[in-house]
């Protein structure tokens, strides 16, 4: 399964990116697990596009702007904390037709919680990992992890500080188990230094994990890093690790 | 025979042969200087996940403690995605919406397809 | 403080109302974590009515009831947590609540 890329930026023609030019097991089996499900009638072909296709055009960029949005305009920061799912129109996200099927995870009480100087929230879900997905998209691995969905609730500062977050002691961490039907993001403080700047602007600052509650918004802190763990393989293997080395 | 985990969870073999080979994203990426932090297949796999539950074959809390447990155990030196992809799998078949042995059949026939294109 | 009819939802708690988790056996699952059981904890917002999420899987004909978000002190939680002013919240419906003594109201 090979496609080149090849780009035409500015009138230059770039190499096509690499490819991973071998096919894994892994592509093999969700090849056959999905067209077996098909085949016994689990589900059909055109729901299963239907729910690829949501799952690619969801991302945080809606989040983003509400919260660049709230910022910029103190009528429509209070909307966001009354009502929250008309707030999420004004960006093009209609929390009531989120997939245009309504699964039974896309639960449609949509809350933002705002961080002040005295009070800094984090969200998780202990009991599986519930996450607003038509604002934030898909939620990252370590969201999903046992690791976290345990330790935030009882460690949440020790947790944070594994992200590069330090909460000084009198700010009040609040932990948001989302454990039902509602979906909560956090509406960050707005940082020093953005005076001036434009919704675009303070947009570009507010990345996934701001809005989770384990990273806060900088000028100049355009993306989400944080150490990717090294997986442990069998006997034979030495992996590479992707992304920022621990 | 399958040895028993101390979950309850028995090992499948299919299963296992995949997971020792060790060809996790994480692996393949780097050996071909590919950059795209996930495997091409996260998002047809979401929409698996999606559609067993909407058609409730497979409900999205059930499938996720599954997923934790099998994650924590069998598979737990498996990074995700591909971890995700194997518990479903093991869910699958021990919930017996399909058979292992149909589900080695139907690899072997997708990859002749694929290595023939 | 009475039961529901099919058209009035249970709310039995306001904002500020004082409140402790029920320890209660339940039939299949529960989305009441066990760290919170027997804890008390405060109404911090009223969410919306609707069915438990417990009825509703396997489609009994349940109540409608008030769903409440509850703030926790982490000190109340874990006996060993060392910041004082931090929080917990999470959602739970008016089955799963009672009353501690709100006389002081």
């Amino acid at each position: 399964m090979t496609t080149a890329t090849g780009g035409h930026d500015h009138g230059h023609i770039h190499p096509p990116a690499p490819q991973v030019e071998e096919i894994s097991d892994y592509s093999v089996l969700e090849i056959a697990l999905r067209e077996l499900a098909i085949e016994h009638g689990l589900f059909t072909a055109e729901e299963h596009l239907h729910f690829t296709e949501w799952a690619e055009k969801i991302g945080p960029a809606s989040g983003s702007r509400l919260v660049a949005k709230a910022w910029l305009d103190p009528e429509f920061k209070k909307l966001c904390l009354t009502d929250a799912n008309a707030a999420s129109k004004a960006v093009g996200v209609d929390w009531l037709d989120p997939t245009g099927a309504g699964t039974p995870s896309d639960y449609t009480h949509f809350v933002v919680l705002e961080d002040t100087p005295t009070l800094h929230h984090v969200i998780v879900c202990t009991l599986c990992s519930c996450y607003p997905r038509p604002m934030l998209g898909n939620s990252p691995y370590w969201y999903r992890s046992t690791n976290y969905r345990r330790r935030l609730v009882r460690w949440p500062r020790q947790v944070l500080s594994e992200f590069g977050l330090i909460v000084p002691p009198e700010v009040e961490v609040r932990v948001e188990d989302s454990n039902q039907k509602c979906r909560f993001m956090v509406m960050p403080m707005r940082p020093e230094g953005t005076d001036g700047w434009t919704e675009d602007q303070l947009a570009e600052i507010v990345t996934r994990d701001c809005m989770i509650g384990v990273a806060s918004p900088k000028p100049g802190r355009t993306a989400d890093k944080h150490p990717i763990h090294k997986a442990r393989h069998p006997v034979g293997h030495e992996p590479k690790p992707m992304g920022v080395a621990e | 025979m399958s040895a028993a985990s101390d979950t309850g969870h028995d090992r499948i073999a299919l299963l296992e042969a995949i997971r020792s080979q060790g060809k996790e994203w994480g692996v393949l990426a780097p050996k071909w200087g590919c950059n795209d932090p996930d495997p091409p297949w996260k998002f047809p796999l979401a929409g698996t996940f999606e559609a067993l539950s909407e058609s409730g074959a497979l409900p999205s809390l059930e499938r996720r403690h599954a997923e934790d447990e099998l994650g924590d155990s069998l598979y737990k030196d498996v990074p995700p995605p591909e971890s995700y992809l194997l518990t479903l799998a093991h869910t699958m078949i021990e919930r017996g919406l399909l058979a292992e042995g149909e589900l080695q059949q139907k690899m072997q026939a997708v990859r002749s397809r694929l290595e023939e294109e | 403080m009475s039961s529901s009819s099919k058209n009035t939802p249970v709310c039995r708690f306001k904002v500020g109302d004082r409140v402790r988790i029920k320890d209660q056996s339940w039939l299949f699952y529960s989305r009441v974590q066990l760290y919170a059981r027997g804890v008390e904890g405060t109404i911090a917002r009223l969410n919306y009515t609707d069915l438990v999420a417990e009825d509703e899987t396997f489609n009994v004909e349940g109540e409608i009831e008030q769903h409440y978000i509850v703030q926790f002190r982490q000190q109340d939680l874990w006996p060993e947590y060392a910041f004082p002013n931090d929080t917990l919240q999470s959602e739970y419906p008016d089955r799963w609540l009672e009353p501690l003594n709100n006389s002081q109201a």
